[in-house]
This record gives C-alpha cells, structure tokens and sequence, in this order.
C-alpha cells in the first residue's frame, strides 16, 4: 500500500511540475487557447467521475468496520506506557482492539517486524476506540506512539507475539 | 480595478504600505529562524546533533506555532494590501492587528522557552494540563493566551475587511460575485478576484478562529480550575477544525498576491469569470467541511463524518487544480508578454508547490490510505510542500514584489537563489514522503538507527532551503534599506 501511494504521489507531482514548467517556458508567446472552457469542463467531469470511482471502491466495504471477532485485546496508553492485557494474539482470525488511555491523547500503531506500519488508531481520553485487524504471518509485532503525547513520545513502545497455530 | 469599484470611488492605492513592509520584513526573519529550528530537529532525527527530547519538543512546538501562525500573519497582510486597493481600510485596525500578533508571539516564546511548555501547536486536549512534570500549567495558559492574542487581531482584521467589502459591494453575495456565478450579473460588473478571494477567506477564517477561541478558552479554564473538564473528542474537533481552517485561509488569503501581481508582468488583468465565482463558494463550504480527514483513526467519530472527511477531501482539489491552477496554466500560455523575476517566478511556484502538496494530501485523505499513513511522515510531506512550496514561497514572491527594481530579470544570482530553493524545497518534502512511506513516525525526538540516512538528506536539503531563504529576506532588507 505505502510504496504505492508513494509510487503514485510521485508521478502525479512530477505531471503537475512539468505541467508549470510547461506553461511557463511557453509564457509570454501569446498562443492561442482554443476551446479553454470545454477542456477545463472535461478536466472537472473527469476528475469528479474518478472522485466517484474511487470514493465507492474505497469506501466499500467500511474501512473502519469491526464485525464479530474471535478474540479482543483490550490496550491501554498512558504517558509513556502501553498495557496489553493478552500475550497471545491469534493467527488468520479476525482480532478487535478495543484501546483506550488512562490520560492523554495517544496513537496505537502496529508495525511488523520489518518496521512497516499495518494499521493504527487514536487512544482518546473517555473513549474506547476499535481497530480489527487479521494476523496473517506469525512472529513479533511492535506498537509503536503516533499521536504526540509529551516528552516520552518516542519511548512509548511494546512489543506483542502473534503464535503460529 | 473593475467598474463596479471605480462608480463606488477610489480607494487608498497602497495602504499602509510602510506597515505591510515591516510586517513582511518581521516575517521572512520568523520564516528564517522557523526553518531553523525545522533543520535542528531533522539533525537530531539524523543522528548529526544531540538533542535533548525535552529541548527538542520545545523547538517542535516553537517551529509548528512560529510557522502556522507567520503563514497566516503574511497571507493576512497579502489579503490586507491588496484588499485596500479597492476599500479603504481604517491603518489602526492592521496596527492592533500587528501589535496582538506580535504580543502574541512573546508570550508563545516565552511559554516555551521559559517556561518549558513543550505541548505541540495543536494544544490537544488535555495535553497542556497533563505534561509528566515538563511545564506548569500556567507556561500552558501563556502559550494558550499567546494564541487568543493572534486571534483576537485576526478577527479585527477580518471584521474591517468583511465589513468594508460588505458595504462596497452590496453584500456578502455580491464581494463573492453571486450575481456572476449564480445569476445574470455580467463579469465586468463582478468584484474582481482579490475581493472575491478576501471575502471567501474571511467568512471561513472567521468562523476558525471563533471556534479556536472557544477551545482556548475552555482549555485555559480547564488549566486554572481542573474540575471543568472538556470532551476530548469534541474538543478534537474543535481544534481540527479551527487548524485546518486557519492554515488553508493562509494559502487562499496569499494566492491573492497571484491575482494582483502577476496581471503586472503580463499586461492582461485577471477577471471575475463565472467559473472563478463559483470556484470560491465551493471552497468557502469545502473548507469548513473537510476537517474531518483529520480524525479517520478516531473510531468514535460518526461514520457519515469521516466519510465526508473523505469525500470533501478529494472535490476540495477540484476547484485548485481546474480553477487556480488550470486558470494559471492558461493564462501565462495566453500572455503577449511575460517577464520573469524573482517575485513572479516565485509567485507561480506557490501555486505549483501548493497544487502538487494536494496530492499526497488528497490520498492521506483517504481512510484506507490513513490507516497505514497517519502521522507518519508523510503528513509533514504533503503540508510542508504546500508551506515551503505554496504559502511560503508565496510570501516571498509578494516580498520580492514589494522591494522590486523596473526590468529585473530571473538571470544571475536571483536565479540561483530561486533554483536553490526549488531544489532543497522538492528534496526536503519528497525525504519527508519516502520516509512516510517507510513508516517513519513523526514528531519523535530520537529517530531509529535505520532512519538516520532519510533525516541526514533531508538535513542537507533544508540547508538548501535556508541558504535560498537568507538571500532572500537580506535581499529584501537591502532595498528596503535604499529606499
């Protein structure tokens, strides 16, 4: 997911680069637009038409749904500390978080052994927030502090064991 | 100026012009001393200096307060000038509104450097009351008091420049030229784009900075009397909003500057069309609406919220990129004449970098994308290209403009120095993106040893950056100097 968003981010950057670097070299020459509006008509009938697309692709089914679970870990954030309350999280089954913090504002991430983030989501003071998420590859998982929460920030971090079946 | 403006009489041509020189000048020095501090964190998260996580949170809470609040300080002064050459503007009004800035900023540094607040510029609830001993709660109330400052001098602003362009141009419909957009008004007759643009902005950066006050008042009440307490998640949305909004007013309110200043070096004006009218009420509804793209992970947000999150996100780039940018394109295409200097080069490079900063904005925006993107470094990618890229560069386009000699050209050490900032700016924000897309958190003071090599390239770029700043702002103070 990341390499393409970054892949992507990219290359529509560098169309928007040479479309400025375009114009501004052509600048001054007085050419003649033809059918402006028509083309910028286009451009927005085109833009919305992949605005809908994508809209209905990505938001179906709900990203953030948390259906019916075989096993909940519940996870607790305090400056600058995480409190799991299980060391077995299962593999292949669908695994709902339910996170909340016992002062500030925090953000649960989870990373895979290699340092690639998997999914996250914010600790809120009087709030129990649900992520689900399914382990697919056993091994160690980091939890990582994504929401700035004071000096320990950084420090705030653990560790947590998917077993193989 | 348009005809509507010149039946209703002149306004003052150049309004408080010694004011707005100083202001800019104060604002290229903050720029410079912000872009500081940004290559001290990013050293330290190489691994080149040590820093002290308390010291280093400090310096992050200075450069996000230092740089959300001069982008809105030079984009308000753009709206300011050139607003004034269609109303007059009352000289006291941007006066107070320079003088609670700069209150405002003393008591921010202060509460920072002395009294150790290290809470980050989004002040989230309940953060300045719980610091693990690092401040006092009352280095939290300075900061928070800080921010009413700027505030309460913004809204001033806005109330004298809403109500002038209020009364001059019949009516809020009429400064965002409706009669044009969603009538029979005919273009020549419609406010010009830089009133339409003042307008837009200032509903929308009203509206804000009222919410932010609200918030700020209830956090500094909650710091005095602890038993008052907020609801986190209302007040979240509160601060997302008032920040989101603020930081975008910034950019709408110095893309203004594109609007004036460019016409000058083609000879052909910018006009009112009824694409451009109806652009500027989409984005006036869009930019109050889509904060909620910044509260995807927080689960009990109602869902309908962080759709529309989603959604607005994505249509709020439409309006830049078939309007301001596409316009843009077409405009410096059509010109009979083009002059590049250091002011328009960097004028049109604002609204280049802010352009492309939408999007890996717009794709953070989507909650699938959120999930694995959120507060990675990718979040700084996409803002500091529409800052260092967009606002910024912006801003020092209208400096160079105001400080400008007859027949300039891009040649020479200009070029070199515009260049220089194109390239340490486009290095610096694509580390930042190659990191989010790592998985590099942000904001952490001490960075894995993995992570070194991204933040010490970044490092050297930012070097870039500041070296093309400098000359810059010591250019301006040159020939502000000669007269």
């Amino acid at each position: 997911m990341q390499t393409t968003v970054l892949a992507l981010s990219l290359v529509l950057m560098a169309a928007v680069a040479w479309a400025f670097i375009s114009a501004a070299r052509a600048a001054g020459s007085g050419s003649v637009a033809t059918n402006t509006e028509s083309r910028r008509k286009w451009l927005i009938v085109g833009l919305a038409v992949v605005g809908v697309v994508v809209t209905a692709l990505s938001l179906r089914p709900w990203p953030l749904a948390v259906g019916p679970t075989s096993a909940v870990v519940n996870v607790s954030g305090g400056q600058w500390y995480w409190e799991i309350d299980t060391d077995k999280v299962p593999l292949g089954k669908p695994v709902a978080f339910n996170v909340h913090t016992v002062d500030v504002n925090h953000g649960f991430g989870v990373m895979n052994d290699a340092g690639r983030l998997l999914f996250q989501v914010q600790a809120m003071p009087g709030y129990v927030n649900q992520v689900e998420y399914t382990f697919n590859t056993p091994g160690a998982y980091h939890v990582v502090c994504l929401e700035f929460c004071g000096v320990g920030h950084h420090d705030m971090a653990t560790d947590f064991t998917v077993a193989s079946n | 100026m348009t005809a509507i403006a010149e039946a209703r009489g002149p306004a003052a041509i150049a309004p408080q012009t010694g004011a707005v020189k100083l202001t800019m000048l104060l604002a290229g020095v903050v720029i410079l001393l912000m872009m500081l501090f940004g290559l001290t964190m990013r050293a330290a998260q190489g691994g080149l200096i040590e820093l002290e996580p308390a010291l280093f949170y400090q310096i992050m809470t200075a450069h996000g307060a230092g740089m959300v609040g001069v982008a809105g300080l030079t984009g308000a002064t753009i709206l300011w000038y050139f607003t004034g050459r269609y109303v007059e503007l009352l000289a006291g009004v941007y006066w107070a509104f320079l003088g609670l800035f700069l209150l405002g900023v003393v008591l921010i540094l202060g509460a920072i450097f002395v009294g150790g607040y290290a809470g980050a510029w989004t002040f989230l609830f309940p953060l300045p009351a719980i610091s693990g001993g690092l401040w006092t709660p009352g280095a939290a109330i300075v900061f928070l008091l800080g921010y009413v400052s700027i505030g309460v001098g913004f809204l001033l602003l806005h109330l004298e420049v809403g109500r002038k362009l209020i009364a001059t141009y019949g009516g809020i419909g009429g400064a965002l030229a409706w009669p044009v957009a969603f009538g029979n008004g005919r273009p020549e007759d419609a406010a010009p784009p830089a009133v339409v643009a003042a307008m837009a902005s200032t509903i929308f950066n009203t509206l804000g900075i009222v919410v932010g006050a609200a918030v700020l008042v209830a956090s500094i009440v909650n710091l005095a009397f602890p038993a008052f307490t907020v609801d986190a998640l209302l007040a979240k949305n509160m601060i997302f909003f008032f920040g989101h909004v603020f930081i975008n007013a910034s950019i709408y309110m110095a893309v203004i500057a594109v609007y004036e200043i460019v016409p000058e070096y083609t000879g052909k004006p910018w006009k009112t069309t009824r694409m451009f009218a109806i652009a500027w009420t989409v984005v006036l509804l869009f930019v109050l609406a889509v904060y909620p793209h910044h509260l995807m992970q927080d689960w009990a947000m109602p869902g309908w919220a962080v759709a529309m999150g989603q959604i607005v996100s994505y249509f709020s780039a439409i309006p830049l990129i078939a309007v301001t940018a596409f316009s843009l394109l077409v405009y410096l295409r059509g010109a009979k004449s083009m002059r590049w200097d250091l002011a328009s080069a960097l004028l049109v490079l604002g609204v280049a970098g802010w352009t492309a900063g939408s999007v890996p904005a717009v794709l953070d925006g989507m909650i699938v994308v959120n999930k694995v993107m959120h507060n990675t470094q990718w979040v700084p990618g996409h803002f500091h290209t529409y800052l260092i890229l967009g606002e910024v560069a912006m801003a020092f386009g209208f400096m160079a403009w105001l400080a400008r000699r007859r027949d300039e050209s891009l040649s020479g050490l200009p070029g070199a120095f515009f260049w220089a900032y194109v390239a340490g700016g486009t290095g610096f924000v694509v580390m930042f993106l190659i990191s989010g897309a790592m998985s590099i958190p942000r904001r952490w003071a001490v960075h894995l040893p993995q992570w070194h090599l991204q933040a010490q390239i970044a490092s050297a770029f930012a070097v870039l950056i500041i070296l093309a700043a400098t000359m810059f702002v010591l250019r301006y103070l040159m020939r502000l100097g000669k007269g």
